[in-house]
């Protein structure tokens, strides 16, 4: 069966690429002119220009191809832009279903986020649990929110979202949602808010993608995540890993809110990463417990245990930083 | 296939490392630090390497990537490749 994965260089990308090699499947990988690929070509891979803000690059990737995973959705660096990056983030969308629905694709499988899942007060949240209009508190969960929907309307194309939660492990070259773990394993006890995460390997998530590519008729939405925990207990405990001690209780939303708008202010002008991302804010403070029961029965998963993942995350930063050095401890190595 | 007997292979890195540090070709030294003197951050160090790698048919590994940290360090990983492959 011939795979396409749209942002196969990335973090899920690379992992889903080995998810599928394991299963004997060869995707084609799409590869933006100005990208990095030296994960791909070390995987031996096949690659083929796939641009979303170029439709005719897409339509040409996608031509033959049975099942596209689309990894590749907008995940704005800074939540500063909410419009550009609402408007960036449909136009990219829209091409995407337009040129799988041009080139007869018989499955889109789209990675969202769990930004889109609403809480609830009586029970875990699951696939049913969307929030009912734009969240309006972040520039992230709202994009994702309409991207989400585009997907969900689409009628040319069988179309399966699948909502991971914050993915953990090897190769966020980006350092999306291991920035809080970089931090720590710099010595560093981050700012952050307290409230639920729903954390999973990436690993997990690119075995549950490269299992639906032959799932029969899957459902139209799926969670993926391991655990929802407590945000401040989770990073207390990884904290204890690198020999970190808890320099104080978690900042008020809405303190927290509002350094995370500082920081993504300063970055602005000076450049740099944020001492603390809105996005990441946002999902702690608004994210909900999850019921992922339907994935890990479809897709017969079995979660890594958190350890796992911290070492496979430990053992891909080692290579390209060097040694763990804590301040209790000299060496981890 | 370039190779390092290729007298053009060095101007062609300097006009990469200009198209994504934003910098004029000839403003650019051996010294200069990826990072710091061209303003790239870690994504778009990576991206350097691979468009000079994919330019010049190298095979980088991620790994020796990252651990390139200024123009001289970045010729000097190219050159190495490109007498291997000659």
């Amino acid at each position: 069966m011939s795979v396409l994965i749209l942002g196969a260089g990335g973090f899920l990308g690379l992992n889903t690429v080995d998810a599928l090699l394991a299963r004997g499947v060869t995707p084609r990988c799409g590869r933006r002119k100005r990208s990095n690929v030296l994960g791909l070509r070390q995987r031996r891979v096949p690659l083929v220009e796939a641009d979303l803000e170029q439709p005719a690059t897409l339509r040409e990737a996608m031509r033959g191809c049975h099942t596209v995973l689309h990894l590749a959705g907008h995940y704005p660096r800074l939540s500063t832009e909410p419009a550009l990056s609402t408007t960036l983030s449909m136009r990219q969308t829209h091409a995407v279903l337009d040129a799988a629905a041009a080139a007869g694709v018989a499955r889109l499988i789209y990675v969202s986020s769990t930004a889109t899942v609403a809480s609830r007060p009586d029970r875990p949240s699951d696939e049913a649990d969307v929030f009912s209009s734009a969240p309006d508190f972040g520039t992230y969960h709202h994009l994702k929110w309409h991207m989400e929907q585009l997907v969900a309307a689409e009628r040319r194309v069988p179309t399966v979202t699948v909502c991971p939660g914050a993915c953990l492990g090897p190769y966020d070259w980006k350092i999306g949602t291991s920035a809080l773990l970089w931090q720590l394993r710099r010595g560093q006890w981050p700012a952050h808010p307290d409230g639920i995460v729903s954390w999973v390997d990436v690993r997990d998530v690119a075995e549950a993608l490269a299992r639906l590519v032959d799932v029969p008729r899957p459902p139209p939405r799926l969670l993926l995540a391991a655990q929802s925990v407590g945000f401040h207990d989770f990073l207390s405990h990884v904290a204890e890993r690198y020999g970190v001690t808890p320099g104080g209780p978690p900042l008020s939303a809405e303190a927290a809110t509002a350094l995370a708008d500082r920081e993504e202010a300063r970055v602005t002008v000076e450049g740099g990463r944020p001492q603390l991302a809105r996005e990441i804010v946002d999902l702690i403070v608004h994210g909900a417990r999850l019921d992922c029961s339907l994935a890990r029965r479809l897709l017969a998963l079995d979660e890594r245990p958190l350890e796992q993942t911290l070492s496979a995350f430990d053992a891909w930063a080692q290579q390209l930083e060097g040694p763990h050095r804590s301040p209790r401890t000299e060496v981890h190595a | 296939m370039t190779t390092v007997a290729d007298a053009k292979w060095e101007g062609r890195m300097i006009e990469l490392i200009a198209e994504v540090s934003l910098m004029k070709a000839d403003q650019i030294r051996p010294q200069h630090r990826l990072r710091e003197d061209l303003g790239m951050d870690s994504v778009c160090s990576l991206e350097l390497i691979s468009m000079l790698a994919e330019e010049f048919g190298l095979d980088i590994s991620v790994e020796e990537a990252a651990h390139v940290f200024t123009v001289d360090e970045a010729m000097a990983m190219a050159r190495r490749h490109l007498q291997r492959g000659a």
